[in-house]
């Protein structure tokens, strides 16, 4: 008789274990928190679903660019301060220059940008870790937007029309608009393209990589650019439908937006990713903080509940990792 | 994988289609309280009055939330989690008025009263504010430390930029010693509100004003540690601050602190509850803007303020 404990036979899928786990936990706090008193849920209704999808929109933006850059076998510690200095930078040019919104935001964007591509050049010309060449960065933007505020915030909801509505589409609806766009887009680049499969080989094996003919420092500068503007489009986000620039908006989000890419599927250790997952593992955070407001002394409890969940997912894949190589004859 | 999918989203409709089981239970009143963040500790004495009140009037549960941080979005993230809740009142310390005024307004659209203690948002059509008048708690800060110093001498002030409510306890203190030409104000640290970055400040501030004759903090960073105060030498330089919460009297009694400006911490949850119980009557409130006062506290009414906090922690009704 084998006497070995055998595992159940499943393998974690990137994207679609985060959609287990985001539906799990939507069902278990709709069954937890079903009101007793004849009130309406006061969880599972869809105006609480859609502040989860508005409140989730940023962190989702920077998860999408989290999954580029940690399955490329980076990290990027700075898209909290880029979010921030978007916004900061949007604030500034609306209010105080007077430049239209288009303008703005697509200065916004640029300025984002040129922050990825500034860690990108630390990587791949001087070599800096990117740990290390993030930190850097982060650094640098949340700074530079200390020193435009000078402590003050740039008030854009009085600069804007009560409603605007950008393209001609309402404002509450970007949010939700830009994350769906941008998952699509660099799901498709990532999983339908040869950049995409790039990207993977580069976090895989770099050498290996350099050695089939991929451009490992341009798929690398490639993917802090879009971090970039991935954090960039969150700030701008925060600056128009928030209604504020603020320099120290985003604040440690950082975290989160890495928490969420593992928990979607990529792997620290480069070489796997999935955008569709990081958007998952992003909604999972989002759920989960707007849940547990409702708990008493949840708020205390969310930063452990998220260790946990990363945790867990973590250790779930390590395990389904090594059955699958062990079925395979890896020893 | 994709079965499993299926299989739990056929298993969340089911959740959130069908009825809550469990017998009704009576309809009690939900007020949510939004403290600036839940790590502040002067707000837990709101919380406790806020309680205590709720059940002094009966039928009502406190449902206390709020960041876990002074992060301005999740404040704002969880004032509309309520509003979707439908709560019967919201009562909210605003880390940053006008980012929340349009949801107060949402909330007060929807039938749902909100009241701002402590930090209010003017702009919003929130139905009250209780808490200090800032900025005659700041002429009250400035003139005790121009008292204190006999109308002559240097002084720092500490502050954190970006908040409307210390902004204007700054203007009240600049104005108040603007009336003793003998007072020269040397220069304003801003401390980012850390309170760990206060020690640094008035470390660094003493060493390069070594002939200050006072500091005046329209915070309480200074007395929420009981060692940011070691390097002046309080014989000769005067202290005055806000807030009176522990440790602060102690530091009153051991000389390092002259004079503190109090606010009413207990009445912050307690009046909160009165006014959203009032408005949910139906009441009609004349005053939206319910001035609290403040407490002045030095070494010769120490015992007094602190006998009379004892009564209030014990459910005193403030």
């Amino acid at each position: 008789m084998n006497s070995r404990l055998s595992l159940p036979r499943f393998r974690l899928v990137p994207g679609w274990s985060a959609a287990v786990l985001l539906l799990g936990e939507v069902v278990l706090f709709s069954w937890l928190l079903a009101p007793t008193d004849g009130r309406p849920h006061s969880f599972a209704n869809l105006e609480n679903f859609a502040l989860v999808l508005k409140y989730s929109a940023v962190f989702s933006l920077g998860a999408i660019g989290a999954a580029l850059i940690i399955g490329s076998g980076g990290i990027d510690l700075a898209p909290g301060a880029v979010m921030a200095l978007a916004s900061v930078v949007a604030g500034h040019l609306l209010t105080d220059a007077a430049w239209g919104w288009t303008t703005a935001a697509l200065a916004s964007l640029a300025i984002g940008t040129a922050c990825g591509g500034l860690a990108a050049l630390l990587i791949t010309v001087l070599e800096l870790p990117p740990f290390v060449a993030t930190l850097g960065t982060m650094g640098l933007a949340r700074g530079s937007a200390f020193l435009i505020t000078e402590g003050r915030f740039y008030d854009l909801s009085a600069h804007l029309p009560r409603d605007f509505a950008p393209l001609g589409i309402p404002l509450p609806w970007w949010p939700g608009l830009l994350v769906l766009s941008s998952t699509l887009v660099f799901h498709l680049l990532l999983t339908q393209t040869a950049l995409g499969r790039h990207i993977l080989a580069v976090g895989s094996n770099p050498l290996a990589a350099r050695y089939a003919g991929v451009h490992v420092g341009r798929v690398q500068a490639f993917v802090y650019l879009c971090g970039g503007f991935l954090a960039a489009l969150g700030g701008v986000l925060l600056a128009f439908v928030q209604g504020q620039g603020k320099a120290d908006l985003a604040l440690g989000y950082e975290l989160d937006i890495i928490a969420a890419a593992v928990i979607g599927g990529a792997s620290l250790s480069g070489g796997r990713a999935s955008v569709v997952g990081a958007v998952f593992g992003a909604l999972i955070f989002g759920v989960l903080r707007n849940a547990l407001t409702q708990f008493p002394g949840g708020t205390f409890a969310d930063r452990l509940v998220l260790g946990i969940a990363v945790l867990v997912v973590v250790v779930l894949d390590r395990v389904a990792t090594r059955k699958t190589l062990l079925d395979r004859g890896h020893p | 994988m994709r079965c499993w999918v299926a299989a739990l989203a056929c298993v969340a409709l089911w959740t959130l289609g069908c009825q809550p089981p469990g017998e009704k239970e009576a309809r009690q009143l939900r007020f949510a309280f939004i403290p600036k963040a839940l790590h502040i500790p002067v707000f837990q004495y709101a919380r406790v009055a806020a309680e205590q009140e709720a059940k002094r009037i009966g039928g009502i549960e406190i449902l206390w939330r709020g960041p876990e941080t002074t992060d301005e979005l999740r404040q704002k993230e969880i004032l509309e989690a309520f509003i979707a809740q439908r709560v019967d009142g919201i009562a909210i310390s605003c880390l940053n008025g006008d980012l929340l005024t349009d949801a107060i307004d949402r909330a007060v659209d929807a039938g749902i009263p909100v009241v701002t203690w402590d930090s209010d948002a003017p702009k919003s059509r929130r139905l009250a504010f209780y808490g200090v008048n800032d900025f005659e708690a700041g002429k009250a800060l400035g003139e005790g430390l121009a008292r204190l110093l006999g109308g002559k001498g240097k002084v720092a002030l500490i502050t954190a930029l970006g908040a409307d409510n210390l902004q204007k306890r700054l203007d009240g203190a600049r104005l108040a010693l603007r009336q003793y030409p003998g007072i020269e104000v040397v220069e304003v640290f801003d401390i980012r509100d850390d309170a760990v970055r206060v020690s640094e400040v008035i470390a660094t501030g003493t060493q390069r004003y070594p002939d200050l004759n006072g500091w005046l903090s329209v915070g309480g960073w200074p007395v929420f540690l009981r060692n940011a105060l070691d390097p002046v030498d309080t014989t000769r330089t005067k202290v005055v601050a806000f807030d009176t919460i522990p440790p602060a009297p102690d530091l009153v009694r051991a000389g390092k602190v002259h004079l503190l400006i109090g606010q009413k911490y207990f009445g912050w949850g307690a009046e909160s509850v009165r006014l959203l119980h009032r408005l949910r009557q139906g009441e009609r409130l004349e005053q939206p803007l319910q001035y609290s006062g403040i407490d002045v506290v030095t070494a010769e009414n120490l015992d007094a303020y602190l006998e009379q906090w004892r009564q209030w922690e014990q459910g005193a009704q403030h």
